[in-house]
């Protein structure tokens, strides 16, 4: 740059916010009535084309341009689509492969956790409508954004874990490190033990001393509800942790009273065992998860088919309505003015599960739906079984609290596997088996993102991408109404809550935040009868 | 130790003039002392990469409404934006970026931060920049790495 082409500017109005900008917006739209919600839409304000600009491109497109969907879960993104890219072109994997795309999966959703609470979900708590807990004070000497003591204890360690991440991946955000085939890194011993320092740093400074109070060990050994609370009077050192003051001041202004949800779930799973996934192909998929995917339809555990996955776009800005599967499915947006005039009112489409029994129906996604699938009997001994948080939503039922307790639980649990799995990495073998590039082929790779199942549907034609379809975990919770006029799951959790001020309804935040979806929300609260707002409340304001 | 944060979203056209910049650079090479990161969209995580670094240069598209492929130069305390209550997670851009970075990494903060945008002129869905801002991308790249040799060459 000469020094003739530089304009140094000193004010200016910049309208483009590259940071962010693509996150879009999520308005949540409540009726109340007599201090209750009596209705709620969700309206995803942002339409995403990626669907539009992979047509057309290169099998491998899907590495680069998803992770960039969204900046804060990219590598969830990356896994799933690599794993689209498996099961098309029948590589195989190596073990060391799927340990490390395992551990790297792991660490960005480990760094979201204390991110997302001090961040984005503590900050509501220290709302001025709780000054009359007993708790208030202590809550807000905590976690008062900038100013709590472990606000910044939290929002730094956030940063730690995606240090492992990029390690393996040679960075994060948006690494495209994981390829048909294995990993493209060839860690060293070094890695391994920089890996491991990194873990540590991150249990010692936060995870036990901060958050549990206690070894992770202890803590995992809660298996029902009433352990927890037993585990509350144990040790003054339980009940003080940030685990057990959230869990004290929840019960205490009512976060475990409202925000159930649909009461439906569904995990995709994730974490492959590294034998048993060494030929990746979709109907193997759920035998060889050691984190299992499923559904629960309030009462019975299902296994999960992706065949049974529609994307209904009748309340969607897409033309015409219909209910299609992702392999066939057609992303043909239209001009939300016309939209409106045939009932549409979101870019976002309503994915729905045919429940054998129930016919197609919404369902939650995120970490209480793992943590319930979780729960299901008869796992194998090298999976996961953790009857926690099944016990917890029969005993008192799901809830803001309940939600946001499963996410938190899963900082212990990952930790654990991620030790494990650095482990096993086995420097003397492969990281990757070079594939065959295959002209024809479908595939189907999904996981579990720190805020739910994300999956992709991949179909292949001459060498190039011939439609390709993503779900995020986002979509499935802020999906809107379907062709029969069922809500999506946001919707459905904001009915019935009572709202204690109107014109600052802080509980709806509560709700649309214990989801975390990827879209930055807006809350607006108005007057059922008289359609009159009552208050916007920016929900993810920090 | 010099970090250069290319910042914007590749599959957005021009507004992946800051990560094709952070390529173009790793291409031409960079001088010893130099940390290069593609901050992609990833809001808090821009600060986390900034590191011990004495010195913070960012790059990012913008429209002001200046010709396409237009350079600005902005010392990075003429843009800085507190206050950080108004910021939500979601949606930190590099000005929150480094009053946030200067909150948090207290006195490992950079002693000096500059932002270099560069006027974009498409930014619908899509890969690959416009003419004019590629060229942008380039000569921003060339420069860049003239006045790091520079510096470099001063201190040593």
């Amino acid at each position: 740059m000469s020094k003739q082409g530089v304009e140094v500017s000193k004010k200016m109005e910049l309208k483009v916010h590259s940071l962010g900008r693509v996150e879009g917006d999520l308005d949540v739209r409540v009726a109340v009535e007599d201090g209750v919600v009596v209705d709620a839409w969700t309206e995803a304000t942002m339409f995403r084309g990626f669907e539009i600009i992979l047509k057309g491109k290169d099998p491998q497109a899907g590495l680069i341009v998803t992770p960039r969907i969204c900046g804060i879960c990219g590598g969830s993104h990356l896994t799933k689509a690599v794993y689209a890219l498996d099961t098309a072109w029948h590589t195989e994997v190596p073990p060391n492969a799927t340990l490390i795309r395992n551990v790297a999966q792991a660490a960005e959703t480990i760094q979201s956790i204390p991110r997302w609470f001090y961040a984005l979900f503590a900050i509501g708590l220290t709302h001025q409508n709780y000054a009359s807990s007993d708790l208030y004070d202590e809550v807000v000497r905590r976690w008062a954004p900038f100013e709590g003591e472990h606000y910044a204890i939290g929002v730094t360690v956030s940063s730690k874990p995606v240090e492992i991440y990029a390690i393996f991946g040679g960075q994060w955000p948006h690494s495209s490190f994981m390829v048909p085939g294995g990993v493209v890194s060839a860690p060293t011993l070094s890695d391994i033990t920089r890996s491991i320092s990194i873990l540590e740093h991150y249990r010692e400074t936060w995870l036990e001393k901060i958050l549990l109070g206690c070894s992770v060990e202890r803590w995992l050994e809660n298996k029902t509800w009433s352990d927890v609370l037993n585990w509350l009077d144990e040790r003054a050192a339980h009940r003080n942790s940030d685990l057990g003051l959230f869990i004290r001041y929840s019960m205490d202004i009512g976060l475990d009273k409202y925000g159930s949800g649909p009461g439906r779930y569904l995990a995709a799973g994730s974490f492959p065992h590294p034998q048993k996934y060494r030929f990746p192909t979709i109907d193997g998929r759920n035998a060889a998860l050691i984190s299992r995917s499923g559904v629960y339809d309030g009462k019975t555990f299902h296994d999960f088919d992706q065949e049974r996955i529609r994307e209904d776009h009748t309340h969607s800005f897409f033309r015409g309505s219909g209910s299609l599967h992702p392999f066939v499915g057609v992303t043909d947006p239209i001009d939300p003015v016309e939209g409106q005039k045939e009932g549409k009112y979101t870019f976002a489409k309503a994915p729905r599960y045919e429940v054998p029994g129930m016919g197609a129906v919404s369902l939650e996604a995120g970490p209480l739906a793992r943590q319930v699938i979780a729960g299901r009997p008869g796992a194998e001994e090298w999976q996961d079984y953790d009857p926690l948080f099944l016990n917890i939503i029969q005993e008192i039922g799901p809830s803001v609290m309940v939600r946001v307790l499963a996410r938190l639980h899963e900082a212990a649990k990952y930790y654990l596997r991620m030790r494990d799995w650095l482990k096993q990495i086995n420097l003397n073998e492969k990281f990757y088996i070079k594939p065959r590039e295959l002209p024809e082929g479908r595939g189907f790779g999904a996981t579990e993102a720190a805020r739910g199942a994300l999956m992709d549907w991949l179909q292949i034609k001459d060498g190039k991408i011939d439609n390709y379809q993503v779900i995020t975990p986002t979509a499935w919770n802020i999906g809107p109404r379907d062709g029969q006029g069922q809500r999506g799951p946001i919707e459905t959790a904001m009915i019935g809550v009572p709202v204690r001020n109107p014109e600052d309804p802080v509980e709806l935040a509560h709700i649309a935040q214990s989801y975390d979806s990827c879209l930055v929300c807006t809350v607006h609260a108005y007057d059922a009868k008289s359609h009159r707002e009552l208050a916007k409340y920016e929900v993810v304001k920090m | 130790m010099t970090a250069i944060i290319g910042c914007g979203n590749l599959i957005r056209s021009d507004d992946g003039a800051g990560p094709m910049l952070i390529r173009k650079l790793w291409e031409l090479g960079v001088p010893e002392g130099v940390r290069l990161a593609d901050g992609g969209t990833a809001g808090m995580d821009v600060i986390f990469q900034i590191g011990d670094a004495k010195e913070l240069i960012l790059v990012d598209a913008c429209t002001s409404g200046a010709e396409p492929g237009t350079i600005f130069e902005v010392p990075g305390e003429e843009v800085e934006a507190p206050p950080l209550k108004e910021v939500n997670l979601h949606n930190i851009r590099w000005d929150n970026a480094i009053a946030m970075g200067r909150w948090l990494l207290k006195e490992r903060f950079p002693k000096k931060v500059t932002v270099f945008l560069i006027e974009a002129e498409n930014l619908e869905h899509g890969f690959g920049l416009s003419p004019a801002v590629e060229a942008a991308v380039e000569r921003l790249a060339r420069d860049l790495i003239q006045r790091l040799e520079e510096q470099q060459c001063r201190l040593s």
